[in-house]
């Protein structure tokens, strides 16, 4: 009775933990998105000769945590905007503006970092490079994208860390009950002359299987469950169907049932240690 | 066999449960311990069992100093010593069998052990007959049978019975105190702590009296001293 009651709160913690750590995989899959599309666009002094773009291309390149370093030539940058904000009318303009590019001087490099919290580091360094005009930089997206990143991984840490000492309190309470209902037996074991290991042993698998059965469970259950539940949110709210492209479910519990396993048990190990320490010397 | 040097026992500060005993028993004998209620004769046992710790002064039991003996190795020293209580202490949701099997489980004997052992010593305590039964199937002084085949099924030096004819009538308490002569004969060194004065008187054997956690008598062939 107390080993089901031990299994359900168990499986409750560890359902809340697969949850939450599927969340967590599919936010951070979606800050790394975000990341990977903010980047910093350099300029250059006006008539600056090619060499001189190329050196300050190379100097952007070499630094470590620069993730891709991409030329837009003037006339690419003329093509983009056209294209941007004028989309099929553009034609028309082509006329007009023939032989006359309005963005002559608008020829940049546009660097993306790996992390997006080395981006500031990153423009204080290009701005003391020689050429440099100009830097146009998303600092707001960075700085928020940051942010929610760091919260995300402080709160999953507390709350992984609450769930754990809450299981481990379980299954040692279990565990405890468990001794007390085979007191007599137990004190028999003893004075006949069985080992330490042959009177726990009983006690340590018994917590280490709540935790195998109490982890199986919701994980069994979250597996089934997470791709219905990404259709269902995508379908009802719509609007996130835009910008949220869920993490594959192989990919995610391809991790997940192994640390929710190795979570259980140990768990059920460290729980059922603790007590039989405490209640179980011979 | 068994060795006391001046060993006390103190719970708590005031006068110690077992004070400055020094004692000898040699293989084989047969030993009453008598005395009142608090005089240290169950302390004594406990002492024995390593299930306390001498104050002060020095346990050796078959050349083992139990002052010294590490943790580890106290289940192994006490797999040599059966222990009979007056409240039997049989787990009451197995049979005779394996009530008796199991002192042999603990310590890991084969099953083709166990097997053999285990009828063998229920004929020796009189219940092979009854190796089916429920603890709760068998009078006080069956249970009590049952209770001496598993401190002997794993043919122990030493058999210590604290107070083993407590919960018995007269005629059961001869049949055990009979049971436990016969063990001794076959060579295990028996000590019994007991209030029983007619049993005393009528097996004539070595008696310890303690009063207030000495020893006050020691006598060969002795008597039950009143207080």
């Amino acid at each position: 009775m107390f080993s089901l009651a031990s299994i359900a709160t168990m499986a409750a913690c560890i359902f809340l933990f697969g949850l939450f750590f599927s969340l967590v995989w599919n936010f951070t899959s979606i800050v790394k998105g975000a990341e990977e599309g903010v980047g910093v666009t350099v300029f250059f002094e006006a008539d600056i000769e090619q060499a001189k773009i190329d050196e300050i291309g190379d100097a952007i390149k070499a630094r470590p945590e620069v993730k891709e370093v991409k030329f837009v030539s003037a006339d690419e940058a003329w093509d983009e905007f056209k294209s941007d904000y004028f989309g099929n009318k553009a034609e028309g303009l082509e006329e007009g503006f023939k032989d006359d590019n309005p963005l002559a001087n608008s020829a940049s490099y546009e660097v993306y970092v790996n992390n997006i919290e080395d981006q500031a580091g990153l423009v204080s360094y290009i701005e003391t490079l020689d050429g440099v005009r100009d830097i146009s930089k998303s600092d707001v997206a960075a700085k928020t994208l940051s942010t929610v990143n760091t919260l995300i991984g402080y709160v999953a840490v507390a709350i992984i860390l609450i769930l754990l000492v809450v299981s481990i309190f379980l299954i040692s309470n279990t565990v405890s009950i468990a001794i007390s209902v085979r007191k007599s037996e137990i004190s028999i074991m003893k004075l006949i002359g069985a080992t330490d290991l042959f009177v726990r042993g009983p006690f340590i698998l018994e917590g280490v299987i709540i935790g195998i059965i109490g982890a199986a469970i919701p994980l069994g259950g979250l597996f089934f469950v997470y791709e219905k539940a990404c259709t269902y949110i995508l379908t009802k709210f719509s609007v996130l169907a835009s910008f949220i492209n869920p993490v594959p479910r192989g990919q995610i519990f391809e991790i997940l049932i192994p640390v929710g396993l190795v979570l259980g048990v140990g768990i059920g190990l460290v729980g059922s240690i603790i007590t039989v320490r405490k209640h179980l010397r011979v | 066999m068994i060795d006391l040097d001046r060993v006390s026992k103190a719970y708590a500060k005031g006068q110690p449960a077992v004070d400055e005993i020094s004692l000898h028993v040699d293989k084989g004998e047969f030993v009453f311990i008598v005395g009142d209620s608090g005089s240290g004769k169950s302390t004594l046992i406990k002492l024995l069992l390593k299930e306390l710790e001498p104050t002060s002064g020095t346990i050796t039991v078959n050349g083992q100093v139990l002052n010294t003996m590490k943790r580890r190795r106290i289940p192994k020293y006490r797999r040599g010593v059966g222990i009979v209580f007056q409240d039997f202490r049989l787990l009451k949701d197995r049979n005779v069998y394996e009530n008796v099997a199991f002192a042999q489980r603990v310590i890991g004997y084969p099953s083709r052990v166990i097997k053999k052992r285990v009828p063998e010593t229920l004929r020796l305590v009189g219940l092979a007959e009854k190796y089916k039964s429920l603890p709760k199937q068998l009078s006080g002084g069956e249970q009590q049978r049952v209770a001496l085949a598993r401190a002997l099924v794993n043919r122990p030096e030493i058999l210590l019975a604290d107070e083993p004819t407590g919960n018995l009538d007269p005629g059961n308490s001869y049949d055990i105190m009979k049971l436990l002569e016969e063990i001794n004969e076959r060579g295990t060194t028996v000590l019994v702590v007991t209030h029983n004065k007619e049993l005393v008187n009528t097996f004539k054997k070595r008696v310890i009296t303690m009063r207030r956690g000495v020893i006050a008598h020691d006598e060969e062939e002795g008597e039950y001293i009143e207080a």
